[in-house]
């Protein structure tokens, strides 16, 4: 944990930003799940029958046509538990900085060789690079660029990607691409807790802790309970924790959410625990002892919330 | 006896409305009709009323009731916060009024339409929207869509389970008690439906690890129960419910359904502060009640709450259920009414009237030998509790 | 110039122009190479959703631009092609209702394998613009 004393509002600036990614970049590459499926002759059918590819070598040959590296480790309809990324983070810390718009600017695939019928392939993210600010005609935006490689269980690398988006900020005159509704489920702010939704914005899980006597705590309060001091300052979490126990809900309909999904009381090692939702990650996969990681993600405009994945697997 | 409060007032008549899922009428009138009813049962008229006490939650003002029934001067009236567990606490605060002298006739009285009007299984969007204390409480929580109170339970029942390696099918043991006490009262909107561990099984779920049946209705309608001296008690209508102990308890680190940052998770230490006060001033200990009425929006909470109490230790309530342990006829029936779950949801009101009626000898399902009855609040939050003993 | 059909092109030169290939975007192509891809976001399959977001109807995806380009080069080049490589840069989206339109040149030849200049547009301009890499083995030769 690091101290800190509170600052006023205010974004994650070029220097977070830059840290952020040179630390996600030092991570180097990350481990994915492997496909559900093998290399299989059903989806290739399927894949070249919606694309009109009447290329007859695939079927006949037991080869899965090169473009389809990237499908076989498709999370699916309902995202796969942990699948780890290093991008998350950066693309949420750009989200958080108000850098809302995406769009894809380029994909680079290539193919060592065709992936084969009944080999199974495992993806493995690296986060390269973050470039900007720069000015660009959606807007001030950065370039954020990974690479995907895909390998097969030789430990072979079957077909490799570089992916780039441009995260940019919407102009603010213009009616944005992409709007988003206000979400309803809103905290109340006293001037006991703006720390905290100011450094859920900047990307920081900020604690409590007593300025006098160094007590954390969690929720806070104007006050500290153990030593009666009203002098404040906060640490900023690790950003790691437990799930201490947890609900999945499903009824009634909750505005803004889309059951099932699940809360999580996430003990930290800091030694507070933490009220929120969890996230990519089946509601069905949450257990009590689960490590799990915060995410920052940006529900509307103006509210980030602090929320909780699992923790990668390295 | 001991402590100031015990054996100095009673309950001396209770009043109800029917209990519904869409009464037809106003709050108001519900509340007027109850406290008539709970007059009439004690023998009392309105002009005797010289207090009210009602939940702070409750929408008709001590005031328009007052003018409803038609009675006169006021010279007590309170209300007593923190949701279901304000239902011990209006005796609570009655009984004071009366043993100090503030007033003779005080009805205590919980109204409301909530199955047809505002349901509070439905999340609030609001709740977590104003910078009050419990607004920022809400705020913590609310957001990442634990808005319900069964949602805010199911947080404390997965760790339950987790620790002492319990199931969902020991929460269901109370559900089938409840509702098997409710099959035969009269009363009870589950009147002639019991059900079985295996329908309750099947139940959809609403919070994980909480499933529909673990669930308390929600219900229109309105009780009312008068008190007054135990001396005056004696002289009215109907035998006295002496209050032998009344107690209000909140715990370090309190929060309104969401106490999750205390260091044990599994027990409810608000209502440990309850009884451990209950059973001081009353001189008695858990084997001294015949039957205890104990709050029941939910399951797992019956079971923390009889650990909680004394009834057994920590973590063996599951086995106190398993065998029927809380049926009637089992080592100590609980909500022979069927309670909230089985009967109706009138916020706790509704057991306080069957601990009088089981002291009176006079509950649809009257358990033998009735001595003393312990009655609890909503679990959860800030609650109450009473002993209720013949006399 | 070349026909539909002819068997691989070891003989294109530098200039040689790919033949035209137009794709008319129903939504059924939009959904179906979405689904066919794994790509269940639902802009690309939920109009009512993607409009919500600012788009103008439901779009093709990324995997599947990848995968008209290379469609559109092997055939040309044939069975007989090893595509090494797609390199894209992504531009206006390709909304259900429009024609993607495919053009395409060889730009270079090196040691057996040539590079495809390959322009996908659509009636808002350039949808996916790049290169695609491949080599034509002779008969008996394993390349893939």
């Amino acid at each position: 944990m690091t101290a800190g004393e509170p600052r006023e509002g205010g974004l994650p600036g070029e220097r977070e930003l830059r840290e952020l990614a040179a630390k996600q970049a030092a991570l180097g590459e990350i481990r994915g799940t492997p496909a559900a499926d093998p290399v299989n002759a059903p989806m290739i059918r399927h894949w070249l029958d919606a694309m009109g590819d009447e290329n007859p070598v695939y079927l006949d040959e037991g080869l899965a046509p090169p473009a389809m590296a990237q499908v076989w480790t498709m999370p699916g309809v309902r995202r796969r538990a942990g699948d780890p990324s290093p991008v998350d983070d950066v693309l949420a810390a750009l989200d958080a900085g108000g850098y809302t718009g995406v769009v894809a600017t380029n994909c680079r695939q290539t193919y060592h060789r065709y992936a084969r019928v009944g080999e199974r392939l495992t993806p493995a993210t690296r986060f390269t690079s973050l470039a900007g600010p720069k000015r660009t005609a959606l807007g001030e935006g950065y370039f954020a660029t990974w690479d995907v490689t895909w390998y097969a269980e030789t430990g072979e690398a079957v077909a490799e990607m570089m992916f780039r988006v441009l995260k940019f900020r919407p102009p603010r005159n213009q009616e944005q691409p992409q709007t988003v509704e206000p979400y309803p489920l809103r905290p109340a702010v006293s001037p006991d807790t703006a720390f905290f939704w100011e450094g859920v914005r900047r990307g920081e899980l900020r604690v409590q802790s007593c300025g006098d006597c160094g007590e954390l705590r969690h929720p806070p309060g104007p006050m500290c309970p153990r030593c009666r001091s009203g002098n404040r300052s906060y640490a900023v979490a690790s950003g790691e924790g437990v799930v201490h126990s947890y609900v999945v809900h499903h009824h009634p309909p909750v505005p803004g959410l889309r059951p099932p999904f699940a809360v999580a009381l996430v003990e930290l090692p800091e030694g507070v625990r933490i009220v929120g939702g969890v996230v990519d990650c089946p509601p069905g996969d949450v257990t009590v002892g689960m490590p799990v990681r915060v995410t920052f993600r940006r529900m509307d405009d103006e509210l980030t919330l602090p929320l909780w994945k699992p923790k990668e697997r390295r | 006896m001991s402590g100031g409060l015990s054996g100095r007032a009673a309950i001396a008549g209770i009043g109800a409305t029917e209990f519904s899922k869409e009464s037809g009428r106003s709050e108001l009138r519900l509340a007027a009709e109850a406290v008539l009813a709970a007059l009439d049962d004690a023998g009392l008229s309105p002009a005797d009323v010289d207090g009210l006490v009602t939940f702070t939650q409750d929408a008709n003002q001590e005031i328009a009731v007052a003018r409803e029934i038609g009675a006169g001067d006021l010279s007590f009236f309170s209300r007593v916060e923190y949701g279901g567990g304000a239902a011990c606490g209006t005796v609570a605060h009655a009984a004071m009024a009366v043993a100090t002298g503030m007033a003779r006739t005080v009805v205590c009285y919980r109204a409301f339409n909530e199955r047809s009007g505002r349901r509070f299984g439905r999340p609030d969007a609001g709740l977590g929207g104003q910078p009050t204390s419990q607004g920022l409480e809400m705020s913590w929580h609310v957001p990442y869509g634990l808005a319900t109170p069964a949602a805010w339970v199911a947080m404390f029942a997965r760790r339950y389970l987790h620790v002492h390696g319990a199931s969902s099918e020991d929460f269901g043991r109370v559900a089938v008690a409840m509702r098997r006490h409710a099959a035969t009262n009269p009363a009870a909107w589950f009147h002639g439906r019991p059900i079985t561990l295996e329908e309750h099984q099947a139940s959809r779920w609403i919070a994980e690890p909480l499933r529909l049946l673990d669930c308390c209705q929600e219900s229109d309608g309105a009780v009312a129960l008068v008190v007054t001296s135990a001396e005056r008690a004696r002289d009215l209508r109907r035998s006295p419910a002496l209050i032998t102990a009344a107690a209000q308890g909140s715990a370090a680190g309190q929060m309104m359904m969401t106490s999750y940052y205390r260091d044990d998770l599994t027990g409810l230490p608000e209502m440990g502060v309850v009884g451990r006060r209950l059973w001081e001033a009353s001189g008695l200990s858990p084997g001294d009640v015949q039957t205890a009425i104990l709050y029941d929006h939910f399951t797992p909470f019956v079971l923390v709450q009889l650990e909680e109490l004394g009834f057994c230790g920590r973590g063996e309530a599951p086995d106190l259920v398993r065998d029927g342990g809380i049926e009637l006829g089992g080592r100590l029936p609980v909500n022979p009414h069927g309670g909230q779950l089985g009967e109706a949801y009138i916020h706790g009101m509704n057991g306080i009237a069957e601990a009088v009626r089981q002291i009176r000898g006079t509950s649809a399902n009257q358990v033998g030998g009735v001595a003393n009855v312990l009655v609890t609040a909503g679990t959860g939050v800030p609650t109450s509790g009473l002993v209720l003993s013949a006399g | 110039m070349t026909t539909a059909g002819e068997p691989a092109r070891d003989e294109a030169e530098v200039g040689a122009e790919l033949p035209a290939l137009s794709i008319d975007l129903t939504p059924t192509v939009v959904i179906s190479t979405a689904l066919a891809t794994m790509d269940f976001t639902p802009v690309h399959h939920d109009p009512a959703l993607a409009r919500a977001q600012g788009s103008k109807d439901v779009f093709l995806n990324i995997l599947t631009t990848m995968g008209l380009v290379e469609r559109y080069v092997t055939d040309w080049a044939g069975p007989g092609a090893v595509i090494r490589g797609i390199d894209v840069r992504l531009g206006v989206p390709a909304y259900a209702g429009d024609r993607l339109t495919f053009a395409g040149a060889v730009a270079a030849r090196d040691a057996g394998e040539i590079t495809v200049e390959v322009r996908g547009r659509v009636s808002l301009g350039d949808h996916a613009t790049g290169t695609v890499t491949l080599s034509l083995p002779r008969r008996g030769e394993e390349g893939r």
